[in-house]
Formats: C-alpha cells, structure tokens, sequence
C-alpha cells in the first residue's frame, strides 16, 4: 500500500517533470540558443491547452467543442495554435532588442488570460473544459498513469532530438551568432529576423504541446491551472539554474527546481493552516531569490552550454572586431 | 450621449487613471533612458509603495495624504537596495540578463507585500466619497488631487532635470553615456540617483492608484503594461512623452468600454504598444529605440 | 628613439634634443585591446608643452584606439602612460579628466538632445563655482557656437558639431587635448577653420595630440608625427621629416 502511494506519487512527479520539460525546451529553442526574451509562457501554453481540449473535448453546452478529433489531431492543434499566436508578436517585436519582446510578451500571456476568463463560449470561463479525452485513461489508474508517462517520455524525446538536430545545423550555428551578437544581426539584415522568428515559433509551438499535455493528463483545463506569473518564471528559472544554451541543462533544471518546488510544497503542508497563505508566497519569494542567486554566481546553470560550439564571449569580439574593421 | 456624460464618465476617469499611469510610465522611462533597460519590476515596486502607505496609515493611524512622502522616501531607499544589492553585480552583463533579475524582483517584492499584508483587498479609508459637482463636471477631490500631484511630480522633475547639475548629468547619460563618462560624470551617483527617483514616482503611482481604488498586491503588475505601452508611445526616454502617452492610454482605456466589452479594457494598452511598436517605434516625441 | 632614452627622459626629466618643453605625455611600449587580444602592441608617444603632435595611419591602425587607452577606456595589459610626471595607466576617465586631459572622441562626441550651451556646461562637470570665465573662452574661439548656443547640438552642421565636441573638452582648461580625427567628413572650408583652431590653442599652450586623415595638411603644421600601422610605431619625427620621407609618402601619405 505504502509503495504504491509512493509509485504514484513518483509517476504523478515524473509526468509533470516531462510536461515542464517541454516547455523548458521551449523556451532553450527562444532564449538559450536564440537570446529572445519570452515572460509569457503560460499564455502559449494555455493556447495549447484549450486549443487540444477544445478540438478533442465532447459536446458541452458550456463551451465550443463537439469536434471529439482524435487526441493527435488536438495536440497538433495546440502547436499550430501556440505558433500563430507567437507570429505576430515576433513580428512586431522581433526587429527591436529582446526587451520589447519581454514586454509584448507579458503582455500577450495577459491577454490570453483574459480571453479565456472572459469567453465563455469558447473557454467555459470559469469552469473551463472538463472530459478532455486521456490518452490510455481506461487502463486502471496505475497503468494509465505508467502508460502516459511513457508517451511524455518519449514526445519529449522527440522534440528533444529534434532541436539537437537542428541546434548542430547551420540553421543553429546561424542562431547563436545571432544571439551573441544583437547589434550585427540587427544590422545583418532580413534573413536574421526571419531566423529569430522560427526560432520564437518553434519554441512557442513546443510550449503550446506542453499545454496540450497537461490538459490530456488533467483531463481538464481551468483559468487556475494557469497562474502566468508563477507559471512562467518557474520555467526561467529551471532553465537558468540548469544551464540555458544546452537541452540537458535544461531537463535537468526542470528536475531539481520542480522536485525543490514540491518538497517545499511538502514542507509548508505542515506547517499550522494561519501561516498558509505566508508560507505559500514565501516559497515564491525564495525562487524568486533562488534566480538571483544563480544569475550572479552562476550564470551558466549547472550544465553550461558545451564551449567549441560557440563561446560566447569570443564569437562576440571576433563580430565587434570584423564589424568594425568594415 | 450627451457630452457631459461622457466627460464625467469617460473623461475625466480617463485623466485620473492616466494621470496614475504617468506617474509609473516617467520612472519606466528614466530607466529606459538612463540605465538601459526595461524594468520589469517596476509595477510591483509601486505595489510596495502603495502597501508601504498602508502600513504608515495603520500603524500611526495618520491620513493616507501624509503617509505618501514616507512611502515616497521607503521607495526611493527600496530601488536604491534592490540596484546594490542585485541589478548592480550584472552591470558588465548583457542588458537582458538585468531585465530578467527585475522580473524576478517583481516576484519577490510581490511575494514580500502577500506575506506581510496577505492576499485580501485593502482600502485606505473607509466609507463612500460621493463626487462633488463643479459647473456639471463630477469629480472627487481626491481625483482632482491626483491629477494637480502628477503634474506637480514631474513639474518638479522636469524642473531638476532641465536646471540642475546632476540633472543634466542624468540627461547626458541618457543622451550618450560614454560621453557623460569622460565628462567626469560618476555613472554610479547618476544610477542611485535615478533610482532614488523612481522609487519616489513608483510609490506615487501605486498610492494614487490605491486611494482612487483599492490595494491588491496585484494592482503594479497589472499596471505594468499600461505603463510601458504609455512609455514606448510618447517615446523612450522622453519625460514629457511619457505623461502624454500616460494620459492617452488611461483615457483610450476608459473611453474603449464605449466600443468593446469592460473585460478588455486591459487589452488597450497592449494593442497600443503593438501599434506604436509597428508604426512608429520612436514613439509620438521621438524617443530612443533599443 | 628608444624606449628606454624616453624612460630616461621622464626618470630625470630630461629634455630631449630637438623637443621644445618638457614632456606632458609619454607613453611607453603602451599594449592594450578590447577583448583578449592585443590591438595595441607596445605604442611610443610623446607630447611635450606646447606640441601639436599628429597620428597618421591607415584605418584599423588602432590609432583611436591608442587614445582611448590613454584615457582609461580600455584594458593597457603592459607599458606605462606618464601625464605630468604621474603614470595614469589604469585610471578612470574621471579621474583623467581631474589630471588634466580632456578628449574628444572620433563618433558620438556630443550630447544630441542637450543645447550647445547645456554641452559646454557638462564639459565643465568637474569644476565648481562660476565656469563663466572658460565659456567665454569657447564663445571666442567658435563664435558661431554662441550665436546658437541654445540649439540642440543635434541639429548642428557636421561642422559645428566639432566645435562642439572641441570646446566640451576645453571647459576644463585642460593640459592635453586629444583629438581624434576632428575634420572627418567636414568640408575643406572647415577643416581649415579647425586646424586653424588647433594652432591658436597650441600658441595659447596647450599641448594637442591629434589624430588625423588628412595626413599632409595636418603633418605640415605638426610639431611632430608618429606614423602607426598595426597596431605599433613605424615613423616618427618632426611633421616636415615625415613629409619628406619618400617611404611614408608612399605608404601612408598617398604618393
Ligand atoms: N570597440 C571595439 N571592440 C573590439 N575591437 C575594436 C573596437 N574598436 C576598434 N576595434 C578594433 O581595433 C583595431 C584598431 O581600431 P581603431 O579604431 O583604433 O583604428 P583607427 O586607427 O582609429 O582607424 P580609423 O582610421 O578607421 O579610425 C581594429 O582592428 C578594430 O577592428
Ligand atoms: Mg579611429
């Protein structure tokens, strides 16, 4: 009994760790290898979220829905959904330094959030969609949950290889010039900008899937299950601490801070119900704190970014000094 | 509608929220101008201003009007800390990196007002204040105090800035930093400076946003991006952009509801930003662009 | 001249034949860049009172890149930098400024978005009390500047934009003035005007280190030429010897 609770638990873990690895390998696509600024996470996930649930989800009187495609068909849905959304901003944004992006960002999670509070007939609002379809969700609930991890295991291995493969192409060579060094590239022209757009796509599309796959596991998706501000920096911060500019950096940081985030959870639990709400946000402040720490002492994660592929500081003084001998 | 309709109920709401906006959007653009960067934080700081006047007010059971300078005079301490102790060691660094600090500043300062006031709705009097009515326009005395306090802030600023030495010094570095640097200026003086004020205007704009409606500690946040769409359309950099960019998204927001659902009233702002990004990025008064 | 009769010099304070004053500047195997290299690799200058001493030499020569070392914007990896017998190797550029140097850089020399008058003030940042006496200076060497002296310096001429990068740097009486490529870009007209100006402060006492492009007006007035090619000395010696100096002329002169 006792090692089964614990066999959940550590599968229940295991599956959420892959979910927030995929939106951690999304935002390595954005920041790590690209240097674009992404604070809305949450709201391209809760595009992807809705996005799957709706396309799959049975009829509701509550909600747009009905279409009962098949789970893959959704979760495509999800990353078309999230891509498109990104386009735009990316357009916009994209031609100046990755600070208006930050902002645009927010501002677009922000949005999001709104729509789906206040559409009712698209979202559910408040109640959100329920009966979102789970892939093998009529094995029993162990081998459901075994089953499912093993299809998060093996989506994140799929994008994982895939941005390897493309991070060691041309196309990644090209980004990370990019990324280190903005003022060239910005003068580089055309070509870049549409580079650092698929790159902001991509990643968002892969975000979108990671809502996609929360909202199949949930079997539900509400406006709650979307703090943006929490949400989004517990990316940044797995990203960071595990080291941005290098995927397996970025899983393990999911791992520590996620597996960190609950044993902390774990901990508050016990402490008398009038300090829960304090105990809540001082977790919040102590991650917060957490990203401080690892940006002044250690900016490079845990796992840096393999030096040879690119350094940043040498390719940075090989541009200034070709731009400059122009 | 008939026209004094709309200035009561859209109009002049438009000016005070705007002229709130204002307050922030200068401080966004002093930092934008002069440190370089976008300061996520900067919503969240005012937060903390406006809490801080609360505590005063609770705790001294003074009125909120004198509460205000000792929140102005926290904040300005608060920003010049935060600067010390983490913005400042990422100075040799790339600009993002710092803007990814005061994202997570804006977490931390909002995390520090839940633990310490939790998470309920705060007023800073109680009770009903019922607009007074001067020649047809209805208005609350502490609305007409918060526009004639915005426009004296940055009366005051403005003044500092065109007038003094160290003011011009401050306009130098945003005008060309290194320049300012083999002038003799002392960037560090000039970046407590700064920051000494926009801890000031961060309290004001939080303050008057919370005596006008209530304190959550979400309300800087939410302000955040109105703040910047009005500071990227009057242009960055610009002190005088930044009030009118203030005024235009606060009334463009009150007024929207006459066109669109209340709900997105929010989303003004955004759609503000994105058009002034596309059309022209200078902003209204021609600004830098990063 | 050898590195070590320069050394010698500052050491005993020792006048070198053929150099007017005593030395103000003296830089000795200067070495220095941005990043890890070495742009600069063991540079040999002197300024003495009262010298116009001119830079010539192909772009990328690091020539600018000499001044920015002499005023503390860059890392000097080895060799000294003696201002008025103190080695300022390593000093901030406030502090440079208090010592006496002022600089005018090759781009972005001005404040745009501050009026004429408002950049001459902030040329005389460091100074306290009245600073009537050094605008007025300025006033009569450009007076074209006073007339306008509350435009914006952004909507000035290239050429007056020079002027006001040049009398920004001479708010504070300075000892040395480093110029760095004062006529790019200006018309003929101008340029004469500038280097007309240079003279007058050299004869005033100043001591000018001058970089240059326009080689051969600039060498036929200078006290003394330094010819720099990657990032090292090549020639030296006074403005006419380098004129005359068929290899120089053939080099670096344009024929
Ligand atoms: N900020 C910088 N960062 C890195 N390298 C630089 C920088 N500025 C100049 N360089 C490099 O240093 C070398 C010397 O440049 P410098 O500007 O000193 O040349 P210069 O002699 O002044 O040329 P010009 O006549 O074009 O002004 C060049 O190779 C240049 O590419
Ligand atoms: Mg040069």
């Amino acid at each position: 009994m006792e090692l089964i609770g614990l066999l959940n638990y550590a599968v229940f873990m295991a599956i959420f760790i892959g979910i927030y690895s995929l939106l951690a390998l999304g935002l390595n696509i954005q920041w790590g290898f690209s240097g674009l600024f992404n604070a809305g996470i949450a709201g391209f996930f809760a595009v992807g979220a809705y996005s799957s649930a709706i396309v799959t989800a049975p009829e509701s009187s509550v909600h747009l829905g009905g279409f009962q495609m098949p789970v893959v068909v959704g979760w495509i849905a999800a990353m078309i959904a999230a891509g498109l959304i990104a386009w735009p901003i990316g357009k916009v944004c994209l031609r100046f330094r990755s600070d208006y992006l930050a902002i645009a960002t927010i501002g677009v999670a922000e949005i999001i959030r709104l729509i789906v509070k206040s559409e009712g007939w698209l979202t559910g609002g408040a109640r959100g969609i329920n009966k979102v379809p789970r892939p093998f969700g009529d094995l029993s609930y162990l081998y459901s949950q075994l089953a499912y991890l093993a299809l998060v295991i093996a989506i994140v291995f799929a994008v994982y290889w895939a941005i390897e493969r493309q991070i060691s192409a041309p196309w990644g060579r090209m980004m990370r010039g990019i990324r280190d060094n903005e003022d060239a590239a910005t003068a580089m022209g055309k070509d870049i900008k549409a580079r650092r757009l698929e790159a902001f796509i991509f990643g968002a599309a892969i975000m979108g899937l990671g809502g996609a796959l929360f909202a199949h596991f949930n079997r539900s998706i509400t406006p709650e299950a979307i703090d943006p501000m929490i949400a989004t920096f517990l990316i940044w911060i797995m990203l960071i601490l595990g080291g941005s500019g290098n995927n397996r950096g970025a899983l393990l940081g999911v791992a520590v801070v996620w597996i960190i985030w609950s044993a902390s959870e774990f901990l508050t639990d016990q402490l008398p119900t009038e300090y829960a709400i304090q105990a809540k946000y001082m977790r919040v402040f102590v991650i917060g704190l957490l990203l401080q720490l690892v940006l002044r002492f250690r900016p490079e994660g845990i796992l840096p970014e393999p030096q040879g592929v690119s350094s940043r500081t040498e390719t940075k003084t090989f541009q200034k000094q070709e731009s400059a001998a122009k | 509608m008939p026209f004094m309709e709309f200035v009561n109920f859209y109009l002049m709401p438009g000016i005070v929220l705007g002229s709130i906006y204002a307050l922030g959007a200068v401080g966004i653009t002093l930092v934008f101008g002069i440190l370089r960067f976008a300061h996520l934080a900067h919503g969240d700081l005012a937060t903390l201003g406006a809490f801080a006047a609360l505590g005063v007010v609770t705790i001294f059971g003074v009125s909120p009007w004198v509460a205000l300078p000792v929140a102005m005079i926290f904040c300005a301490f608060m920003a010049i800390g935060i600067d010390k102790v983490f913005y400042d060691y990422l100075s040799e660094r790339p600009k993002i990196i710092v803007v990814m600090s005061s994202l997570g500043i804006a977490l931390m300062l909002r995390a520090l007002v839940q633990v310490i006031w939790g998470v309920d709705t705060e007023t800073y009097t109680r009770g009903i204040v019922r607009p007074e009515n001067y020649w047809g326009i209805r208005i609350r005395d502490r609305e007409i105090y918060t526009i004639i306090a915005m426009f004296a802030i940055v009366g005051v600023l403005w003044v500092f800035l065109q007038k003094t030495k160290w003011g011009k010094a401050m306009r130098a570095m945003s005008d060309n930093p290194d320049l300012a640097l083999l002038s003799g200026v002392d960037n560090r003086k000039v970046t407590m400076l700064t920051w000494a004020i926009v801890g000031i205007l961060c309290a004001a704009s939080g303050f008057f946003l919370g005596i006008n409606t209530e304190l959550k500690p979400l309300m800087g946040w939410t302000m955040l991006l109105p703040m910047f769409a009005a500071t990227i359309l009057g242009g960055v950099g610009r002190v005088e952009g930044a009030v009118v960019g203030g005024l235009i998204v606060g009334i463009v927001e009150e007024t929207s509801v006459l066109l669109i659902p209340g709900e997105y009233k929010a989303a003004m702002a955004f759609a503000i930003l994105l058009l002034i990004l596309l059309v022209r990025p200078t902003g209204l008064l021609k600004g830098k662009v990063l | 001249m050898s590195q070590s009769v320069i050394e010698q010099s500052v050491a005993e304070n020792i006048e070198l034949p053929g150099y007017s004053g005593k030395p103000i500047l003296t830089m000795t195997g200067v070495r220095g860049g941005y990043g890890d290299a070495d742009i600069l690799q063991g540079v040999d200058m002197q300024v003495s009172e009262q010298e116009i001493v001119v830079i010539v030499g192909p772009n990328g020569a690091g020539k600018s890149t000499a001044m920015k070392a002499i005023f503390g914007l860059l890392k000097v990896r080895g060799g000294s930098i003696v201002v008025n017998g103190t080695n300022i190797a390593g000093w901030k550029p406030n502090r440079i400024v208090q010592h006496g140097v002022c600089y005018v850089p090759q781009v972005d020399n001005i404040f745009r978005e501050m009026t004429i008058h408002e950049n001459l003030e902030m040329g005389a940042f460091l100074r306290k009390g009245d600073i009537s006496d050094s605008l007025e200076r300025v006033y009569t060497l450009f007076p074209d500047l006073k007339e306008r002296r509350s435009t914006l310096a952004g909507n000035l001429s290239g050429g007056q934009r020079q002027m006001v990068a040049m009398g920004r740097a001479l708010m504070l009486n300075p000892s040395l003035l480093l110029l760095d490529e004062p006529t790019a870009g200006l018309s003929p007209k101008y340029m004469e005007q500038i280097f007309e100006i240079t003279r007058n402060l050299r004869d005033a006492g100043l001591s000018i280190l001058l970089v240059e492009q326009h080689a051969k007006q600039a060498l036929a007035f200078a006290d003394k030429g330094y010819v720099l090619a990657a990032g090292s000395n090549r020639h030296e010696g006074t403005g006419q010897e380098l004129l005359a100096d068929r290899e120089v002329a053939e080099m670096f002169l344009g024929g």
